[in-house]
């Protein structure tokens, strides 16, 4: 393998800055939605899982993986979050309080759900007290399966959905 | 002899004839079936003994009754489950906070799960169902299948 195959390419933050070179036919990117692309703030939510995936989320958030250069960052409050990090199934006495934590975010807002119990429900679908999975509830954007998943497949899943925010145009969210 | 079969030996004289069967099943291991009766004063009498500590009450629906267990521990040595059968149609049993008041949480969770009466206890709320579980329905019961259970949790408030 040769040198130059190492060579760093530049040519992802020269596409970003033209971005903002208008062109005289060209419409400029939304300066909301380059800042919510940029800092994407997660809230993290159990909805009645075992913790495994907690510790995995967590783990995601620490230097180690450094999510900063994607702008990540964990928040405490619903009303300063941009995406809900669902963790764990629905069981039925939660359902009402993570309907209120998600009604509690700002708009545009969106639905991470880790964890194949998060993603379908997994064991304990069908469970006398479990609802099943977050989409049962919540409208969901991208789906973490895993059980847990690692921090890299977080991750991963976080970074698709700033792609699917950055390629939206005119994208509605509801059911 | 053993420390088991004399615990075994005094709680068999202790009791006579309102104990079923008791068994040292190996070492640092004792079952006991007694008469629903004799609950307080075999748990008053073990506890003297130096069972003073009560890991937890268990139920199992068996076929002709609930089986309540209580499982009880000597110095982190020897474990004794005392087993009791109560009826189905009218589950009553006196309660044991009295004597171990450790006993409040776990015979709550009895109760939320098989609707065990336990008499004397002080507040026989629901403990870890939810909020808005229907009274007279305990999941635990094997007369609920899963799908019917569900039918009838989820029947209302089902999702949209």
């Amino acid at each position: 393998m040769r040198l130059e195959t190492f060579k760093p390419s530049h040519s992802s933050i020269k596409r970003e800055t033209s971005k903002f070179l208008v062109k005289a036919d060209e419409q400029p990117m939304n300066l909301l939605k380059w800042a919510r692309i940029k800092s994407p703030w997660i809230l993290h939510f159990n909805t009645g899982g075992c913790n495994g995936c907690d510790i995995e989320l967590l783990a995601a958030f620490t230097p180690r993986f450094d999510v900063e250069r994607f702008g990540i960052l964990l928040q405490g409050s619903p009303r300063h979050a941009d995406i809900l990090a669902v963790t764990g199934p629905v069981t039925l006495q939660v359902r009402e309080r993570l309907v209120r934590i998600y009604e509690q975010m700002p708009e545009p807002k969106y639905v991470l759900a880790v964890g194949s119990c998060a993603c379908s429900g997994a064991p304990f679908k069908d469970c006398y007290n479990v609802v099943g999975g977050v989409d049962k509830v919540l409208p969901v954007d991208v789906y973490v399966p895993g059980c847990p998943p690692k921090p890299e497949a977080i991750i991963d899943g976080i970074v698709k959905l700033i792609q699917k925010i950055e390629e939206e145009e005119t994208y509605e969210k509801g059911r | 002899m053993r420390r088991e079969d004399k615990i075994a030996a005094e709680i068999r004289e202790k009791l006579k004839e309102k104990i079923i069967t008791v068994e040292v099943s190996r070492e640092r291991r004792i079952f006991a079936y007694i008469k629903t009766e004799a609950l307080k004063e075999s748990i008053k009498f073990l506890k003297d003994m130096g069972f003073k500590h009560l890991s937890t009450i268990t139920g199992v629906d068996v076929e002709d009754g609930i089986e309540l267990i209580y499982h009880l521990a000597l110095d982190g040595s020897i474990e004794f489950s005392l087993k009791l059968k109560v009826q189905k149609d009218d589950p009553r049993v006196p309660t044991i906070t009295d004597i171990i008041p450790g006993a409040v949480l776990y015979e709550r969770e009895v109760h939320d799960m098989f609707g065990v009466n336990f008499e004397g206890h002080p507040d026989l709320s629901p403990l870890i169902l939810p909020e808005k579980w229907p009274r007279n329905i305990y999941p635990l019961r094997k007369k609920y299948a899963l799908e019917r259970l569900r039918n009838l949790i989820f029947k209302e408030e089902d999702i949209e």
